[in-house]
């Protein structure tokens, strides 16, 4: 069973290597090129920094506004789509309705709304919206079907309503919890912002694109610099805000 | 008080927890019910206020009707009644203040109770029954911060700000050191006595029901087997009450 299972693997990434054409040759043979390109990028042309600067705002706006709107309609999809707070007519179809949008990513959002509202950050913001909104309902319910029934049953226990119930035995136990995740899918959504800008969708994408398309590799680089910048601080923030949460 | 008729529940898929249970209990009385783990001690209990739904039978407390009741209305009933749990059943994050009003849910207008806002006199309230279990200078504190002997003080805090005309409370030493045990039964008793409040309390532990109770009702195998004083709870009734082969 367990060989069987090994042979199994073993010939199916066989074939998947050579059905993408992946050649350890090739690879070796194509590494000169991308220290040639390594080359020329240094070093990195810093007259382009107040736009690479101008950039990396619009990106952590993008995700900022994008993750705190889906922070928000997500609570109730996160309550809808939790086993132990619906009827199995409610769970099964908000589950559904979660994992068909969860399954497409932000890029393709992104393409989306460019195509519905013009350029911009805007359709960035709607993009990161659609995308975290059924990621984080998905992590809600989850949570809320993780608590201690206990305090639940002593809220109800006391002529409590639906709502009151949900208010004071269940949301002080997942508060904590959710904030932690919303901070990790800006972590996220921060770094699926940066490629926003591929597609018009506003960001500091957009630079970097343009300089790699006009052959402008020192002026890409310095966007790139700028890029892991912004990324490191936003996650070094963040996780020492997730660490004071939980 | 409190008034049982033929109360049968069944546990899904098919576990026969309370097989036919016929009960008054007058006002103000300190009744403690006796018997094994799975005799059906909790089930009984949670079947008073329907956090159990009976397969069938009546109960009524207060002159409400907790069975057949639609949901405003069981609300309104379990408000007169206080639960005490063994797991204390406090939200651990949330203040000690906070958890006792939420004894308050039940009568304060449900929007703003939403938004966390509480009228100034059910907040004096929710303090006054912090103070009579000594808990007041703890009120600011996080719930999951007190000791378990604090935590227990505190959820009965939570059933007296109710202004429960019952309290039922399922095993509420259990969880805790035996010293502490006389301590939370103290505070049980002086409500008792003090608030002429009828009390419900299952126990394990034989002595300690003894101590306080005025009417002791033994369980087994959902089904009552023994109803007296205290005085009466012979060893031979306690043996029957605890004994492991199964009534024949």
């Amino acid at each position: 069973m367990r060989r069987a299972a090994v042979f199994v693997a073993v010939v199916t990434l066989a074939w998947v290597a050579w059905d993408t054409g992946a050649d350890p040759v090739r690879f070796i043979r194509g590494l000169p090129w991308m220290f040639d390109f390594l080359r020329r990028m240094l070093p990195p042309d810093l007259r382009v920094l107040p736009q690479a600067l101008a950039g990396a705002l619009a990106t952590v706006e993008i995700a900022l506004l994008g993750t705190a709107v889906a922070a928000v309609l997500a609570l109730p999809l996160g309550f809808l789509s939790a086993r132990n707070v619906v009827p199995p007519g409610v769970f099964y179809p908000a589950r559904t309705v979660l994992n068909f949008f969860r399954s497409v990513d932000t890029l393709v959002y992104a393409l989306i709304f460019v195509a519905a509202v013009g350029l911009g950050p805007f359709p960035g913001v709607l993009a990161v919206i659609a995308y975290t909104t059924t990621s984080l309902a998905k992590l809600y319910s989850e949570t809320i079907e993780g608590i201690d029934p206990g305090p639940v049953d002593a809220v109800m226990a006391t002529g409590a309503t639906r709502l009151q119930v949900l208010r004071f035995g269940v949301l002080p136990q997942v508060l904590p919890l959710f904030l932690s995740y919303v901070l990790y899918r800006l972590e996220s959504n921060i770094r699926a912002a940066t490629v926003l800008g591929f597609v018009g969708a506003g960001g500091i994408g957009f630079y970097l694109q343009t300089y790699l398309r006009l052959i402008d590799y020192p002026a890409a680089s310095t966007v790139l610099l700028v890029t892991v910048a912004m990324v490191m601080v936003v996650d070094g923030l963040s996780s020492r805000l997730r660490d004071r949460l939980v | 008080m409190i008034d049982v008729a033929g109360l049968r529940v069944v546990l899904p898929p098919a576990t026969v927890a309370l097989d036919g249970v016929d009960l008054e209990i007058g006002a103000g009385e300190f009744v403690v019910i006796l018997g094994r783990s799975g005799a059906g001690k909790t089930t009984f209990l949670r079947a008073l206020n329907r956090l159990v739904e009976p397969t069938a039978g009546r109960v009524t407390i207060a002159g409400h009707a907790v069975t057949g009741a639609a949901a405003a209305e069981l609300r309104v009933v379990r408000r007169h009644i206080g639960m005490v749990f063994q797991q204390f059943n406090l939200v651990r994050r949330a203040s000690v203040l906070d958890n006792v009003l939420a004894g308050r849910l039940g009568y304060v207008a449900p929007l703003p109770s939403l938004l966390g806002r509480f009228p100034e006199p059910d907040r004096r309230l929710a303090l006054e029954c912090l103070e009579q279990v000594g808990l007041a200078h703890l009120a600011g504190r996080r719930a999951d911060t007190l000791s378990g002997g604090e935590q227990q003080r505190a959820a009965i805090a939570r059933a007296l700000a109710q202004e429960p005309d019952v309290i039922l409370a399922d095993e509420p030493t259990a969880s805790l050191d035996p010293g502490l045990a006389s301590s939370i039964m103290d505070i049980l008793r002086r409500i008792n006595v003090d608030r002429g409040l009828t009390l419900v309390v299952s126990q394990h532990q034989l002595e300690t029901a003894l101590a306080y109770a005025s009417r002791v009702i033994g369980f087994r195998r959902g089904r009552v087997v023994f109803d007296g004083p205290p005085s009466a709870v012979t060893p031979a009734v306690a043996n029957a009450l605890y004994a492991d082969a199964p009534a024949a």
